[in-house]
Formats: structure tokens, sequence, C-alpha cells
């Protein structure tokens, strides 16, 4: 760097860093000596600052919808988007009028054809490096058959060609639509109104599958409505071109294909995410319009478009072949409030009535649609539009919930290794003891050959057992979690009896905390203890604030039900759990969850760099948390200094607590209780203080109420069986001290 | 493995043929994360680059390579990958939109900072070229800062210098650019 340029830059610094001008000005005139251009320059800098700060300050982003940086498989040269075809020039006979939209896989123009006829079509460009003569000569193989559709629900395609440029385009009818989706949801058209449309695409569809043609890219974006006379009437477009750009799908252009051709995998069926190329029949379509008539019913498609392609390649066709789908119905149950209302004030429609306008026919046909196994679908789009059709109408449908044979195979297929195992298993077991009958009878020596063998079969069929458990345990969990989002809480805690060792899944947590809480409302103790002994087996995403809460609810359920070895383990769990957790909240939680009995100094160690954590987050004013949580961060560092030993620095931190907020009655009896304790540890404690006594009517209050008894909201109700536990041992020591006092 | 971790590794080996093996993968990823962004947000929002070149990390990154130096040479691969990517997407637009050419604007008092993000994006393109001539080390920095959209402490790693460097040289920077723009119209 010159070094005129090294001084400026000291210079402009220094004087940008004097807030007095004038001091500025002096500082410049000194260290500029005579250099007036450097003067000049410096100054100029200086008085551009703050419009400059301006230019930069607001972000630079890249601003939607323009799709002009669709992914390319490789970087393009310098220079290459200004190949981009532009309006105001031809392509072939076409002359470009004006730039319609872009998607994922090209561009689309409006043009005027002016010969043989003149009229205007609309012509999409495909933008990518591909085999465009290929293309073509897909195009042109199809073309007869597309050539022969003439439906009113279909945009016909009319020619095909190459760009100057090599890329292929094509030329459909011009359709000035909205997408379907957006139609519907725009005009909160309601679930009669949405599947009426559905049956006229059904019927395209149709059509075309007579004609021998099948669409392959069924989705929302190509179909569009628009109205004639007022008429909704939807028309099915990019007929004839997801096959003829087809072909060119591999393992490594996958997802570059899918974003730019098909869109979205959440449209394909799993034998199209198979990539075979070879097996793709009308059915494929079939399962596409089921994807529709979901995403219609529901605002979703059945698996979510973004997991699906952040799973990876492997993971989203195994996710295509093998997941069952939740019924519309049931989805829309485990969406949160505000999202159910959308999706509800989209359909017109209550929510609650939403869902019930859902369940059963409408659930059946959808999923009949969306069957993995094609030859479990609807045999044609006629058919399926019929069913939609005999809902309308209240006939009986001819999708049926699964049977609980049927539901067996399902079972058998998903677990297919499994079941193989034991039956194999099973077989050998009879062979193998024939033989060793006939060995016995025949030889002696062979007995103890036998006898070995039998043990090994043994061992093979126990470890069969283990996984059939596995998959029992798998398929009852994914049956309680569907009873309980239906609001069956008995039944599903009746299944949830029947599981031994469940996996890790948010889902089923949320049904083992669900069951649990019902349990507690119920006065069940054990029951509940047992559901949350589960629930922090299946909880166990790092760092996730409810997995604290939930070893909390736990902790204090086994400590105030004496059960003090399952407690021991219990906090050494969590403890290893947390430890490096970087969320004052988890660490607070830990700590009160892990102390609700004394503690052994290797304990109280582990537990310090918790406290610390807590302790600075009440100190950071930046991060300082609203008044009510640094109350419980206050109670939980109290806690902890009780155990320590630090009465007085308790002492210190339950005030704190009642200075921070005392709205929380739950919270006030603890730390009234802890406040008890010390103070009699210190032998301060004053006999006449009300303190234990007002903890003690106001746990005692609360439990006669009943904890399910609706009331102000003044904690959890394990912040109130956590109150119990302290008021329990406050009571003790001072018992204790009854005695010995007496004793002298 | 992904290929970005193996040349990420070979430029802490000091390869330097790898460092510009670096960019064209970059790029693509950018490229291919920016598209499926945008074919799924929905009209009017706007993606961010710290956004995309963030997600890109962590996309082509393995897990057990995430290391402070790996990031550093990523993050100004990544710069550069996004300036390119802004810039031609800013002449695609601005070609589109008024038939090629970029409109020149001649009034003196130009509230340039209103200009659209396009106009903004191709000016500092200009203006940085010619900057880069002269003050290379400045010029890095600004491609960090504006075009990545990299925090201070980010670019600090970056560049191996303070943070407390960053600022005042983008404070410099700044001003020298936009001093360049003005006169520009």
């Amino acid at each position: 760097m010159p070094a005129t340029r090294e001084i400026e830059k000291a210079l402009f610094e220094t004087a940008r860093n004097l807030t007095d001008p004038a001091a500025a000005a002096a500082y410049l005139t000194k260290a500029c000596g005579g250099d007036e251009t450097l003067r000049a320059r410096v100054e100029a800098l200086l008085q551009v600052q703050q419009s400059a700060e301006k230019f930069f300050s607001s972000p630079v982003n890249i601003a939607l919808p323009d799709e002009a940086d669709a992914p390319s498989e490789t970087p393009p040269e310098a220079g290459d988007a200004s190949q981009e075809e532009l309006p105001n020039r031809r392509i072939g006979r076409y002359k470009l009028l004006q730039r319609l939209g872009e998607g994922g896989c090209g561009v689309v123009y409006m043009a005027e054809q002016e010969e043989p006829v003149r009229r205007r079509v609309a012509l999409k460009v495909i933008r990518l490096g591909m085999d465009t003569e290929r293309v073509v000569a897909r195009f042109e193989a199809e073309r007869q058959a597309l050539a022969m559709m003439d439906h009113p629900n279909i945009a016909r395609v009319l020619d095909a060609g190459t760009t100057e440029t090599g890329r292929p385009y094509f030329v459909m009818e011009l359709v000035r639509g909205t997408k379907l989706t957006t139609f519907c949801d725009e005009r909160q058209l309601d679930t009669r109104a949405r599947l009426e449309l559905f049956i006229q695409v059904c019927q395209a569809i149709q059509h075309a599958h007579q004609k021998g043609v099948i669409h392959r890219d069924i989705k929302p974006s190509n179909i569009l409505v628009t109205l004639h006379d007022g008429v909704p009437v939807p028309k099915v477009i990019d007929f004839g071109i997801a096959k003829a750009v087809e072909g060119k799908l591999t393992d490594n252009t996958l997802f570059t294909a899918y974003e730019q051709f098909i869109g979205t995998p959440a449209y394909m069926s799993p034998e199209q995410a198979e990539m075979s190329g070879l097996d793709v029949d009308t059915r494929s379509d079939i399962y596409s319009l089921g994807v529709l008539l979901y995403e219609l019913l529901t605002g979703r498609t059945p698996f979510d478009t973004k997991k699906l392609i952040a799973s990876g390649v492997d993971e989203m066709r195994r996710t295509l072949r093998e997941r069952e789908p939740q019924m519309p119905s049931v989805i829309l149950t485990t969406l949160n409030n505000a999202e159910l209302s959308t999706v509800a004030s989209q359909h017109h429609e209550a929510p609650l009535k939403l869902i019930s306008a859902l369940r059963g026919d409408l659930d059946w046909i959808v999923m009949k649609a969306l069957e993995k196994d094609r030859r479990r679908r609807y045999e044609t789009a006629n058919g399926l539009a019929m069913d939609v059709r005999r809902y309308l109408l209240n006939e009986p449908v001819v999708a049926r919930p699964p049977s609980r044979v049927y539901r067996l195979q399902k079972l058998v297929r998903r677990n297919r290794v499994v079941f193989i195992a034991v039956a194999v298993v099973s077989i050998s077991l009879i062979t193998s003891s024939a033989v060793s009958t006939y060995l016995f009878l025949r030889e002696r020596d062979a007995r103890q050959r036998a006898v070995a063998a039998e043990q090994k079969e043994t061992r093979l069929r126990l470890e069969a057992e283990r996984l059939r458990q596995e998959a029992e345990d798998h398929q009852w969990l994914s049956e309680a979690v569907t009873l309980f989002t239906e609001g069956r809480i008995a039944d599903a805690d009746a299944l949830l009896d029947k599981i031994i060792a469940p996996k890790p899944g948010l889902e089923y947590a949320s049904t083992y905390r669900g069951v649990g809480e019902w349990q507690i409302k119920n006065a069940h103790w054990n029951k509940a203890a047992e559901r949350f002994a589960k629930l922090v087996q299946v909880n166990q995403p790092e760092d996730w604030d409810g997995s604290t809460l939930d070893s909390l609810r736990y902790g204090a359920l086994l400590v105030d039900q004496g059960n003090l070895t399952a407690y021991a383990e219990h906090r050494k769990v969590i403890i290893s759990r947390h430890t490096g957790t970087e969320n004052p909240l988890a660490a607070e939680r830990v700590m009160v969850a892990s102390l609700l009995r004394p503690a052994d100094e290797s304990l109280l160690r582990q537990l310090e760099p918790f406290s610390e954590l807590a302790g600075k987050s009440l100190e950071i004013s930046s991060e300082k948390p609203d008044l009510d949580v640094a109350a419980w961060r206050a109670m939980a560092l109290a806690l902890y200094e009780y155990r320590r030993g630090n009465y007085r620095q308790a002492m210190n931190w339950t005030e704190r607590s009642t200075d921070y907020d005392r709205s929380v009655a739950s919270r006030n009896a603890s730390v009234r209780l802890i406040s008890v304790m010390a103070n009699h540890r210190l032998g301060t404690s004053n006999p006449a203080s009300p303190d234990l006594d007002l903890a003690r009517s106001s746990v005692e209050t609360t439990f006669s109420l009943g904890l399910s008894t609706p009331r102000k909201w003044d904690g959890y109700w394990f912040d109130w069986v956590i109150a119990r536990i302290l008021l329990r041992e406050a009571q003790a020591l001072k018992e204790e001290a009854n005695r010995t006092s007496k004793h002298r | 493995m992904s290929d970005v971790t193996l040349i990420l590794q070979a430029v802490g080996r000091g390869e330097k043929q790898a460092s510009e093996d670096l960019l064209p993968l970059v790029y693509a990823e950018l490229r291919r994360i920016a598209g499926m962004r945008m074919a799924r947000e929905s009209a009017g929002q706007t993606l961010q680059p710290t956004a995309l070149v963030h997600e890109a990390w962590l996309r082509l990154v393995s897990e057990g390579e995430r290391t402070w130096q790996n990031r550093a040479h990523f993050f100004r691969a990544a710069a550069l990958a996004m300036r390119r990517i802004l810039v031609d997407r800013a002449r695609t637009k601005g070609s589109l939109k008024r038939g090629g050419g970029r409109e020149r604007v001649n009034i003196e008092d130009v509230d340039l900072a209103a200009s659209p993000t396009d106009e903004r994006v191709l000016m500092v393109d200009e203006a940085l070229t010619r900057f880069e001539a002269e003050d290379p080390e400045s010029a890095r920095l600004v491609t960090l800062k504006f075009f990545g959209g990299l925090t201070n402490k980010e670019v600090a790693e970056s560049l191996g210098v303070t943070e407390r460097t960053v600022e005042r040289q983008w404070a410099y920077a700044k001003a020298c650019l936009f001093q360049m723009i003005r006169e520009e119209l």
C-alpha cells in the first residue's frame, strides 16, 4: 500500500474520533503540514462519512420472487446471465411479448405466434445445461399423444423447439390463472367448493390417461384456475414436459433436478422417487392427486418439503417409500392454535368443524390415493373423483379405514427383517429339534452337539424376541400417539402400559408427558411417575428447554413419592446430560431438580458450573431476564447455597427472589421454606416467625383443594410438589431441634 | 467427508491451488441454496446473503471439520461467490428492465442510500473493482462485509486481525467507496 494511503487512513481515523469539528480541523492542519491535497482528501472523506454510513447500512438482500438465480449445475462464466432470452426478441416463429414469470425450471413468456394463425401463447424456456436434442426428441415422441388431448381443463401443448442459445422451449396454450391452492385460500373456498375443483382436475387427468399421456408433475403450480363467467375453471398445464425433460435424473443431479423440474419432492410418488425411470405409470399421477387433495384439505403436504430436502436423497426416498403420512384430520390436530385457525379461516370454517369434516371418509379417500403400494391406490383418476363425488352426495365411499389384518400386514412390511428373523428361527427350531431327537436315538455322542445347537437357538430366539418386542413397542407407541392426539387419553394410557423400551422421539415425549399430566390431574401419582420415568427416557434432544422441565417433573414426583433410590439415579443422569449447557434456564432447572434432597460434595461440585451460569445471567444487564424468571432463578441459587451449607448466601438469595417478584404462590412457599431452614441452621430462627406456618397452610390448602381445581395461576403442579417436599424437610428439621432441646 | 472439507484441509496445509478450487463449489452451493429458498419463500420477501453464507457453511462442511481456521477460508470464498452472484443478478435484472445499459442518474444530491439493492450492488462492485487496485486489503474487507454480510467478528477471524481494526478499516473503506460512487454519478 502506498505510504500516502497509510497516512491518509491514520489521519481519517483520528479525525473521525474527534467529535468537536474545530478540534478535528486543528488536528488536520497540524498533521498535514503544508500538504493541501492530503488535507482536502481526508476532509472530503470525513464529509461523506455519514452518507456513506447510511448508504452501506441497509443490508444487501435478494428480493423475491425474481428467480433469475435458480440453481444450475455449474457456475456459469461471467456474462452468462446476459444470454437470457429477452423480450422483444424472437424464439423460432414466436415473438416474445412479456415475461410472465419464472419457475424453478425456467422462464415463461407470453409470446405471439404469427403463422399459421395469429395467437398468443405461453412459451417456456427451460434453463439447464441439458441435452436439448434429446429433450426435444422425447417431446416429439409424445407429440401425437399430446395433440390428441382435447379437454376444457387441459392447457394444450402446441410446440417445442430449441432456442438459438441451445435451450429447449415449449409452447403452450396461454392460460392466465391463479395457482390452485392460492385461488382456494384467497377466496376462502370451503371444503365442498375445493372438492368440486378437485374433481374437475381428476377428470382432466383421466382424459389424459385415456389418451396415454401421464403428467408426472401434478402440483398446485401446474394447475391454474381461471374464471369463466364467474365460474372457476381449473386448467392443468405442462403436460408432457416432465417426461421430455426427464431421464437425466441421477443421484448427483437429483437435487438440482428436483428444484428445477419437480419443484417439490412432496408431490412425488414413492416409485418416482426411486428414479428407476421405467416404472412410472398412471398411478403415479393418482398419488400426486392424493397429495394435491391433502394440501387442498389441510393446507400442507403429507411430508414437509423442507424436511424432505434437508434430509438428503436417501432419507427422502425412504420417507416417501416407507413412512405413513398422518391422516388429514390428524395432522390438523397437531397444529397449534394460530396455524389451525389460519387453515380454518382459509376454508371459511370453524377449526373443529373442519377437523370433523375431514375425519372419516375424506381421511380414507386421501390415504387410499396416497398408498405406498400403487396396487392399493385408486385404479383411475376417475375412481378417485367418483369417491369424492360419493362423499359430497353422502353416499358410502369405496375407501375404507385400514382393517386390523391390514394393519398387521403393514407392521410386518415395515419390520420385515424382524418378522423374517422370527420366522426363520421358528422353522429352524422345529427342524432341528426333530434332528436332535433323531440323533439322540442313533448316537449318544451327538447329544451334546444337539444341546449346543439348542442353546444357540435359544440365543437366537431371544434376540428375535427382542427385535420383535422393539417392533411392537414402536407400533404401540405410534398408536398411542394417535390416540392421544385424538383426545382418547385413557386409551392411549392403556396402550402405554404394554410398552417396554420406548425409543426417543418428540412425539412420543409429548404423549408420555400428556398422559402423565392427565394421571396427575386424577391424582394417580404412582402411575404418573411411571409415565414420567419413560418420558425422561424418550425425551433426549440436547439443550431443549422442555427436557429440563420434564426432569423437574419426574424428580419432584420421585422425591414426593419417597422413591429415593430412583431419585439418586435420576439426578445423576440429568446433571451429566446437561453438563456444559449454556442455557441459564436449563441450568436453573437442573439445579432445582437435583437438589430436592441433600446432596454430597461431589454432586454439589458438579453443579458449580450450573450455578455460575445461573448467577451470571442475573448480573449481566443485557441478558437480564424478566422479574418472574429472575425470582425463580434466585430461588434455585438459594437452594444451591443452602445445600452447600452457605446459609447466609442462601438467605441472600431468598431475599433477592422475593425482591424480584412475589406473585407466584408456590414459589413464595418454597422460598419461605428455604429461608426458614437457613435461619434455623444459622441459629437465628425466630420461634415467633410465621413463615413456616404460612408456607404450610399455603401448601396444604393447595393440595386439599386438589391441583386440578381451577385457581389463579400460581405454579405448575410440580412447583407445588417441590414446595411440599421442602415443607416436609423444614418440619423434620424443626421437630429434630425440638427433640434435642427436650433432651437437654 | 465432503469435497469442501478436503479442500479446506488442503488450504490448511498451505496448498495454494486448493483455495481456488473452493470458489466454484461454494458458488454452486450458494446459488443452489438461494434457488431453493426462492422456490419456497413467498413474493416480497428477501434473502440475506449472510443467511445464505452461513447455511452454505453448515451444509458443505462436515461436523468435525468446522474449525475457525476453516471457517475463515470458507467465508472468504463465500463472500467472493456472493459478490459474483449478486452482481450477475443485478446485471440481469437491470438489463431486462431497461433493455440493456444501466441508467445513469445525473442529479447531484440524489439520495444514494435509497437506491434499490441492485443499483447499489452494481455501484459498489464497480467502485470496488477500482479500489482493489489501490488498496487490496480494504477491498477484501469490503467484500466480506458488504457482499458476504459477515459480522465484524467474523471478518476479523477471516482476515486474522482484531475487530477494532476491522471497524476502523470498514469506516475508511466506506467513505472511500462512497466518494468514488458519488463522483461516478
